[in-house]
């Protein structure tokens, strides 16, 4: 193709140039690509924060606990309702919730009581593997409860320490009894560290004299592949008198914020390319100046506007090609990289931390996904040829009487 | 010798504006040029020499009057239309910056003939052909850099005339050259429009270019002066 051809030999001979815009646009397109990754990287670990550290993918309740969570609203046998739930292909925990005022020393706090199954709870969330002192809730054990990072503070308890938890028993009755800490959480959201406090479900029935039920079931689905749509619509169905709700549903904005993370990705691409796409710009006008002449010559002999076009749009993409292939020999190194070992902040902040009110972990990983490689050369793509537009419209339309005499 | 009418120009003016002056490089000329002709247009700077040529050669359009190239009116053909003309019927060889830079004096003579989609094995026989004949096959890898002015001539002739074309138009080809090289190029042309029959009409103020011309066509302000020879 003698257009292509001619390109290709008009890159070569104009090297300076050429590699000068290859490398800036190669560069930009190698720090998006990492960026990139990143950015998907902590989604990705916001998302399984949510996730994994507190709501699982899918909840059950009973019809409007949430919206006025009482004692008593309970899930009536939330054993057989887990079984049926496995069956239908999810893993599940039930939780029994409730509210009081835990006390040490001169100190106090309100706490959201959590009641669960230590070695069901640890199928559905890794809570167990986030404990920053002391231990897990072992089961079998009794009276002993782990707290979130920010109660313990407030309590100024460690782990062994006793404290005296007060609340309302199911019956109306003044309940008050004495637990050990055995165990203080990492930080995993601000609900959990500020007033989380995890007991073993027997310990809860006990405490609030409740004998039955459960407040919520909190579910993942065994198949990742399954959509959670569909997955909620399948619990639903199974469990009509239930109000059954995914996590999207039930963290709206987050869910929104996660979906938005290719919008904002694609504005950052925007913004960080427009001082490539002037560079760009610039250098390929001055290609376009500097041959005014060899184009009228061009034109005159019978070469027309519409291929001249084409040769400064191919000469273009040519050298984004390139720049392309250098990004991605430069950016993906590097985001697998981070994508195994991830990049260490703990020197900045100790141990996981919340941004917006969900955990945040001092180690960042890089996530490499479709997305986050083809969008930052997409872009590369797009911006590139909106420079050239401009300059390849004026060699398209010169005239070539002009042009020949041009100096 | 063919008698074939190849140009027209009938009546034709060029005016250039430029803000409230006007300029008639070209004024009410009638010219016609016929196949086999080898002629000079010759004039002080500044008399329409390259106007005209231009519009020989498709490349502007009158202001006034018409042009006709072959019997057609060039007015009547769109832009495209043109572009393609210029490429079949016209050669072209200008003062200089004639050759594109990056390709061999063998793919500039082949440019056209490949904007012409001449199979490869034609283009290649044809090609090679014509670099003998301005003396340039020794030289056919090596790019418009490494040749010197009046090499770079030699090719752009070989350019011009490769694709057979109904006319040859030469806007003062030997002006950058020493006159050793405008003789050698004079030669060419002269040779070609003897064995090959192609029509030359090129434009000089050099005597010495003048007295090589079988037709002087003298130009004074866009006006013909005298018209001598048709020999
Ligand atoms: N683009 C233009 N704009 C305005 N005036 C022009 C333009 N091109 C040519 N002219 C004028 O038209 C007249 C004829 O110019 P032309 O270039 O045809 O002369 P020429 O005989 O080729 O001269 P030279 O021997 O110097 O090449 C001159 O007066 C010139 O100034
Ligand atoms: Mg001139």
């Amino acid at each position: 193709m003698l257009v292509l051809s001619l390109a290709w030999k008009n890159i070569r001979r104009y090297r300076h140039r050429t590699w000068v815009t290859i490398l800036a646009m190669a560069f930009a397109g190698a720090i998006m690509i990492f960026y990139a990754g990143l950015l998907e990287g902590w989604m990705q670990a916001m998302e399984t924060n949510v996730v994994s550290m507190e709501m699982g993918e899918v909840q059950m309740h009973a019809p409007g606990y949430r919206d006025d969570p009482d004692l008593y609203t309970r899930i009536p046998d939330p054993a057989a309702a887990l079984l049926r739930a496995e069956a239908a292909g999810f893993t599940g925990s039930a939780r029994l919730l409730g509210g009081g005022l835990a006390a040490a020393k001169e100190n106090s706090a309100g706490v959201a009581i959590r009641g669960i199954e230590p070695e069901v709870e640890a199928r559905v969330v890794r809570l167990h593997r986030h404990i920053k002192a002391g231990s897990w809730l072992v089961p079998g054990e009794r009276r002993g409860v782990v707290l979130g990072q920010q109660l313990a503070v407030i309590l100024d308890v460690r782990p062994g320490d006793e404290l005296v938890l007060v609340g309302q028993a199911a019956d109306g009755s003044m309940a008050n009894d004495l637990f050990t800490v055995r165990g203080i959480l990492k930080s995993v959201g601000q609900g959990i560290d500020r007033a989380g406090l995890f007991m073993p479900a027997a310990d809860f029935r006990d405490f609030f004299a409740l004998e039955a039920g459960a407040h919520e079931i909190v579910l993942l689905r065994a198949d990742p592949a399954l959509p959670l749509d569909t997955a909620t619509e399948t619990l639903a169905g199974l469990f009509p008198d239930l109000e059954v709700k995914s996590w999207r549903q039930l963290q709206p904005t987050l869910a929104r914020l996660l979906d938005l993370s290719d919008v904002s990705l694609a504005i950052m691409l925007l913004i960080i390319y427009a001082a490539v796409g002037m560079l760009t710009m610039n250098a390929m006008l001055m290609g376009v100046f500097e041959r005014i002449p060899m184009f009228g010559v061009m034109k005159a002999i019978g070469f027309s506007g519409v291929r001249l076009f084409g040769l400064v749009v191919w000469e273009t993409l040519l050298q984004i090609t390139l720049a392309s292939l250098l990004a991605l020999a430069a950016g993906l190194p590097v985001s697998f990289y981070f994508a195994k070992k991830p990049l260490d902040f703990s020197f900045l902040v100790k141990e996981s931390s919340t941004i917006a009110g969900v955990a945040f972990e001092p180690q960042w990983y890089c996530r490499v996904t479709p997305a986050s490689v083809l969008l930052p050369i997409l872009f590369l793509y797009i911006v590139g040829l909106v420079a050239i537009c401009y300059p390849a419209l004026k060699a398209a339309l010169l005239s070539p009487v002009r042009a020949i005499h041009h100096r | 010798m063919n008698e074939e009418q190849i140009v027209r120009l009938a009546g034709v003016s060029r005016v250039y504006r430029q803000g409230n002056v006007e300029v008639r490089a070209v004024d009410r000329l009638d010219l016609d040029i016929r196949a086999g002709e080898f002629s000079a247009l010759c004039g002080p700077s500044g008399s329409g020499k390259t106007t005209i040529l231009n519009m020989i050669g498709a490349l502007d359009a009158p202001t006034e009057g018409a042009v006709y190239l072959e019997g057609r009116n060039l007015a009547e053909l769109s832009r495209g239309a043109l572009s393609r003309f210029r490429r079949d019927r016209v050669g072209f060889v200008f003062q200089s910056y004639n050759l594109i830079p990056v390709l061999t004096a063998y793919e500039n003579a082949e440019f056209v003939l490949a904007l012409q989609n001449v199979p490869l094995a034609e283009r290649k026989e044809r090609v090679m052909a014509v670099l003998r004949e301005v003396g340039m096959a020794d030289y056919a890898d090596r790019r418009p850099d490494e040749l010197s002015g009046g090499q770079q001539q030699r090719v752009a002739i070989a350019r011009a005339v490769v694709s057979e074309p109904a006319i040859v138009l030469a806007d003062e080809p030997t002006a950058n050259v020493d006159s050793e090289a405008a003789a050698t190029i004079l030669d060419l042309m002269e040779q070609l429009n003897r064995d090959k029959g192609v029509t030359f009409l090129f434009s000089t103020h050099d005597q010495r270019v003048m007295d090589r011309a079988r037709r002087l066509i003298r130009l004074r302000d866009g006006r013909l002066a005298a018209d001598e020879g048709r020999k």
